[in-house]
């Protein structure tokens, strides 16, 4: 792997750690496996790149993508939580909806974003190496939503939405509308996935109907690996880790692929992902049972 | 002065699992009453408690508290008239919550939640304090996931957590029935020591008949959904468990015959 693949692993896992926390908070935090990133990471882009080829301001376009996915995660939880639809089903419905809807907002299958004005286009025009103010660029953005994801999940009000998603009773019997919670918390999960889009577009240079394909199974890649690596046991850690979960992901891909003496080619991808994230799932129940086994051999 | 009046609740309606679990229980709680429901299996003291929680909901009856019909608010907008301790030491808490956040959780039972920082040093301070007269050694541990205590101690934390605020009544559910005899009893002087000291009022659901006697100053029994006896005051005074059966079978026309409340 050269210097050009690293940074770009780099910036890609930093980017998809918006998609991480956004995963963490649906999967870990809420416990509502949601599918309607796939959906709503498309989205972003699709609302994002469709604004900005129309002449919007590239801020509001990115704000008009948070927006947009907040919606998306809102309709999950609304027919999940008033319908009481089993989570799984409410989001694959949204996700499979969201399709023809980004099909509809971009009005053709791709949008290329090349020679647009993005928020990216003053930093590209800074005299430094496009390759390292790209990744520092995506790390403060990842850096000021994690700082602030942070600062709500230990508000009074984020304490109510991680209690909704630990013991939906006990929050009840605490005075919580566990429901509000659904419905805001997946607002907020899919908002930030959105962002991602956007971002990922704007960074990419197009936005495209297909790209949203797996964009849970990344986040989740992330969650997991993250875990398996650093044992999160407080909130702030559990965002770092996911975090540091999806650069890590991005970094084993990327050498993966460019290691020639694997002999995978890019459409091997979702093999080797599907085998990564297998290997973080079983490696924490695997060091238990070894842990467990080498206790039990001492006292024998 | 909660005042329960002619509830009603069954349970799979309309379909052979049908449950009459109330059937028409009217009952007045003073303020400062301490109320202990005993009653057999399936004799509707956990809906009596369910439904004044609102977890259940009444098909008949109304419920007031302070003149306030409440018969239709959820569990969770009851919640800051209603304290609760349920019976498993894992629901009352989150296991994956430190011991702080837990009580800070019961902080805010009942008032509207801000972007406020969830714990600060007035609430450790507070916590620490509170949990000291526990002596469990768990105001040194606020950091500590609360699922790495033993069922006992997450109970008398929860005991801890539902006096944080004010409310009108609190509703403990056989909140000893699944621990050792050793720490039930810690728990039932902790629930005394604590619902004298606030001047709460309470309803205790138990399955034994000391208990029912021993704590607080009323003692009624269910059976199949209605009251069959409610004593308090001098009738309650001297009162042994064989008294109690006898008044069961006087009130119900009925021979005990369930094991578990004679042995308890």
């Amino acid at each position: 792997m050269n210097l050009i693949q690293f940074m770009g692993a780099v910036e890609i896992g930093l980017l998809y750690g918006l998609v991480a926390m956004g995963v963490l908070l649906s999967f870990r935090i809420l416990d509502f496996p949601d599918l309607t990133v796939d959906g709503s990471f498309p989205l972003g882009s699709a609302v994002c790149a469709i604004l900005i080829v129309s002449g919007a301001n590239p801020w509001i376009a990115t704000f008009a993508a948070i927006l947009a996915g907040m919606v998306a995660g809102f309709i999950t939880a609304w027919i999940s939580v008033r319908w009481n639809i089993l989570h799984l089903l409410a989001s694959m419905l949204t996700m499979f909806a969201l399709y023809s809807i980004n099909l509809r907002v971009m009005g053709r299958p791709n949008i290329a974003l090349l020679g647009e004005n993005t928020i990216f286009t003053p930093i590209e025009n800074l005299p430094y190496p496009h390759l390292y103010t790209m990744s520092l660029a995506m790390l403060g953005v990842t850096s000021i939503v994690l700082v602030l994801l942070y600062w709500f999940l230990s508000s009074e009000k984020g304490l109510a939405m991680r209690a909704t998603g630990a013991n939906m009773r006990m929050a009840k019997a605490q005075g919580v509308s566990v429901n509000k919670q659904i419905l805001f918390g997946l607002a907020l999960s899919n908002g930030l996935v959105a962002l991602a889009g956007a971002l990922f577009a704007q960074s990419q240079g197009f936005a495209d109907i297909s790209m949203g394909v797996g964009t849970i199974i990344m986040g989740l890649a992330a969650v997991i690996v993250g875990e398996a690596f650093f044992n999160p046991k407080v909130i702030l850690t559990a965002l770092i880790a996911c975090v540091m979960g999806s650069i890590f992901y991005y970094l084993v891909r990327a050498m993966a692929l460019n290691a020639s003496f694997l002999g995978f080619q890019a459409s091997d991808l979702n093999l080797v992902t599907a085998i990564l994230v297998g290997i973080a799932m079983i490696t924490p129940r695997l060091r238990a049972k070894i842990l467990d086994f080498k206790s039990s051999w001492g006292n024998s | 002065m909660i005042r329960l009046t002619d509830l009603h609740v069954t349970f799979n309606r309309g379909t052979a699992m049908e449950k009459k679990a109330l059937r028409g229980v009217t009952l007045d709680i003073k303020k400062g009453d301490f109320l202990c429901v005993i009653g057999g299996n399936g004799a509707g003291k956990s809906t009596l408690l369910n439904t004044l929680c609102g977890d259940d909901l009444p098909e008949k009856g109304t419920i007031s508290i302070d003149n306030k019909d409440v018969t239709s608010l959820a569990s969770w907008q009851r919640a800051s008239y209603v304290a609760r301790v349920f019976q498993d030491p894992m629901a009352g808490t989150c296991a994956n919550l430190t011991i702080e956040e837990n009580l800070a959780l019961a902080m805010s039972r009942g008032k509207k939640r801000t972007l406020k920082r969830a714990l600060n040093k007035d609430h450790r301070d507070l916590f620490r304090t509170q949990l000291s007269r526990l002596k469990l050694g768990l105001e040194d541990r606020l950091h500590s996931p609360i699922g790495l205590l033993s069922g006992g101690q997450r109970q008398a934390v929860s005991l801890i957590m539902a006096v944080l605020q004010p409310m009108k009544i609190i509703a403990l559910d056989e909140h000893t029935a699944a621990l050792d005899p050793k720490t039930a009893a810690f728990i039932v002087e902790l629930t005394r020591e604590i619902v004298v000291e606030n001047h709460l009022t309470a309803l205790m659901v138990t399955h034994s008949m000391h208990q029912a006697l021993e704590l607080g100053n009323r003692t009624l029994m269910l059976h199949e959904g209605r009251v069959v006896f409610d004593v308090q005051g001098k009738e309650r005074k001297g009162l042994t468990v064989a008294d109690l059966l006898d008044l069961f079978h006087k009130a119900s026309g009925l021979e005990l015959d369930d094991d578990s409340l004679l042995l308890s």
